[in-house]
């Protein structure tokens, strides 16, 4: 392994993978606009980018902690309006309305956490469940600032009070984003805090024992995934441009959960394979079959089956559908070579 | 509690002393009045009968549970004496004091290195926002650190493993994570629960090996639960016993097993 080229290790190295990922991505405008795809892919895909966003968010807290959380609808509304007002009715450029909306739902996130010391799985959610929906009310009455039921609207982002994007850039932003995400996601799991996490969820005792504070890294876990969910809000907030209370509902929470069971828990490429599987996959593909795709809801139906069928064949997520894949590959092509002398 | 407590003294070869130690769960004394010291450089043994307290003794010990009376004197690795008890339960390993567990506690999800690497967390320096951001200096750091648990499961033979999966290993294997994983923060004395549990005869003479050399190497004392009295015997320089939470006897392996209330406590009463 030591002997690797330099060639070779770029080629290996994930931050590679990352960039190459985000390049494809933000090819997609282009696609559009040439004709090739219809226009209605980049709001869809860049609608995945954010929901990916948000359950990196909740992967490296129900993934890697094994802390549940049914609040990351209430959190992401929480970005989403905070960086609406801020841009639209203060008048702040974009990056501070960004910054204000990540760093107020992340104070909200810790208290929560502190909560989290005395309390374990059901409750744990349901207590995150509660605080979403306090939130979601809120967004509803306090018309002075969320609008109420009429719903807020934004403006793309102009970036350095000097740029001003349309959807293809703000798609591309998007892109830029979800890379610098996942290279974070990826150093923090990757380094002593992702160790500190995992031992966490293996045992307490052992994690304590090895002088990780349960304290800290728990609260830690939770200011995360809400730091990350309310960035998705935010970043709904400027791309659909309009953000209604109603968006901010339990089912979202679940769409969210669903996409790292599904796609993958611990996984960076399983949150986005999740993400394309459970909102990317109903709009462009089920709701064009016939007489099936006029059913309310169906694609609460798709990701339900898909949840249960993943969880008892496939309990390591879509993800590891790829890694037997390749593992089949090699087992043939070794075959093959066997064959040949 | 802690303004009972006389200021901390050692002597001079003493690295751990428990005083008086007693746990009280209700009205059940599982620890009663407990005292016993452990050398520099010695392997001590704790036996007792099931349900006499031992690993309520190491839980004390490592502060899982406040005892209800009693103090915890050690000789830290930094230098002075302090009393355990007056600390939180995570900061005891940046004591140098560090434990494994009755049923092996490792994440199975993780490689063994990742594993071992669990056992460096306090000796990560640089701060989180230089982990997020993977600036030189923690890079440099993740490195080394890499290669010290490299060398920690080289030394326990299980080197050429470091990437599988731990969910996957026999529990030889885990039960030798474990132990690397607490070579990892380079201790002052470690504590092993019932280290032989569910090992075959060959593998726990390799044990009883790998503990001699652990001491040798990393110059600790070792403090250990057992049942496996050939193991006790054969390795541990003393051996406590206790029954029912009270002392019975402290002394060299030989005149453990002769003593009568010990045979007693293990056998029961002669029949006259």
């Amino acid at each position: 392994m030591k002997e690797d080229s330099i060639i070779k290790r770029i080629y290996k190295s994930p931050y590679l993978h990352f960039v190459v990922f985000g390049l494809v991505m933000s090819l997609l405008p282009a696609l559009t606009s040439g004709g090739i795809l219809k226009t209605s892919w980049l709001g869809i895909i860049g609608g995945t980018i954010i929901y990916t966003i948000a359950a990196l968010g909740l992967n490296l807290l129900l993934g890697y902690s094994g802390l549940i959380s049914l609040g990351t609808a209430g959190f992401m509304g929480l970005g989403a309006y905070i960086s609406a007002y801020a841009t639209g009715n203060l008048g702040l450029p974009w990056e501070i309305g960004i910054l204000a909306a990540v760093v107020i739902p992340v104070i909200l996130g810790i208290l929560i956490g502190l909560a989290s010391l005395r309390m374990e799985g059901l409750y744990l959610g349901i207590v995150t469940l509660c605080v979403s929906e306090v939130l979601r009310k809120t967004f509803d009455e306090l018309e002075p600032i969320t609008g109420g039921f009429s719903g807020k609207s934004a403006e793309y982002p102009t970036l350095l009070g000097m740029f001003k994007l349309n959807q293809s850039t703000t798609f591309i932003l998007l892109c830029v984003i979800l890379v610098l995400v996942m290279i974070l996601t990826y150093h923090l799991a990757n380094g002593q805090m992702g160790r500190a996490l995992n031992a966490m969820r293996g045992s307490h005792v052992a994690a304590q024992a090895m002088g990780v504070s349960l304290l800290k890294y728990r609260l830690i876990a939770f200011a995360l995934a809400t730091g990350y969910a309310s960035l998705a809000g935010a970043l709904y907030a400027h791309f659909i441009k309009f953000v209604y209370p109603s968006t901010w509902n339990l089912p979202l929470s679940l769409v969210i959960l669903s996409i790292i069971v599904i796609g993958g828990l611990r996984s960076i490429y399983g949150t986005f394979i999740g993400a394309v599987i459970v909102y990317a996959l109903p709009d462009l593909v089920l709701k064009r079959i016939p007489v099936i795709g006029d059913i309310n809801g169906l694609s609460y139906v798709f990701s339900g089956i898909l949840i249960i069928l993943v969880v008892l064949f496939y309990p390591g997520g879509c993800v590891t559908v790829f890694y037997d894949l390749k593992r089949l590959l090699k087992k043939l092509t070794k075959r093959q070579v066997k064959d040949h002398v | 509690m802690s303004d009972k407590i006389m200021p901390a003294e050692l002597r001079a070869e003493e690295v751990l002393r428990i005083e008086n130690l007693s746990m009280h769960f209700g009205g059940l004394k599982a620890v009663d009045q407990l005292s016993f010291s452990i050398n520099e450089h010695e392997i001590f043994g704790l036996i007792g009968p099931n349900g006499a307290g031992k690993t309520t003794v190491f839980n004390c010990i490592t502060q899982f549970y406040k005892p209800s009376d009693g103090s915890v004197l050690f000789r830290t690795k930094q230098g002075p004496v302090e009393n355990l008890v007056d600390q939180k339960v995570h900061n005891i390993i940046r004591k140098g004091l560090v434990r494994t567990f009755q049923n092996v506690e490792l994440v199975s999800e993780l490689s063994l290195i990742d594993n071992v690497l669990v056992g460096a967390h306090i000796d990560f320096k640089s701060g989180g926002f230089s982990q997020a951001l993977r600036l030189p200096k923690a890079r440099r750091e993740e490195k080394a650190m890499r290669e010290k648990a490299e060398r920690v499961l080289d030394f326990m033979g299980i080197a050429d493993l470091k990437d599988a999966l731990a969910g996957g290993q026999p529990y030889g294997v885990r039960k030798k994570v474990e132990m690397a994983r607490t070579l990892m923060c380079e201790p002052k004395l470690i504590i092993l629960d019932e280290p032989a549990a569910g090992l075959n005869d060959v593998e726990t003479q390799q044990l009883a090996e790998t503990i001699r050399e652990v001491r040798e190497k990393y110059n600790c004392s070792i403090l250990l639960v057992e049942h496996d009295m050939r193991l006790v015997m054969d390795i541990c320089d003393r051996v406590c016993a206790i029954s029912f939470g009270k002392f019975l006897a402290c002394d060299v392996p030989s005149a453990i097993q002769k003593n009568a209330l010990v045979q007693e406590a293990y056998l029961g009463e002669k029949e006259d």
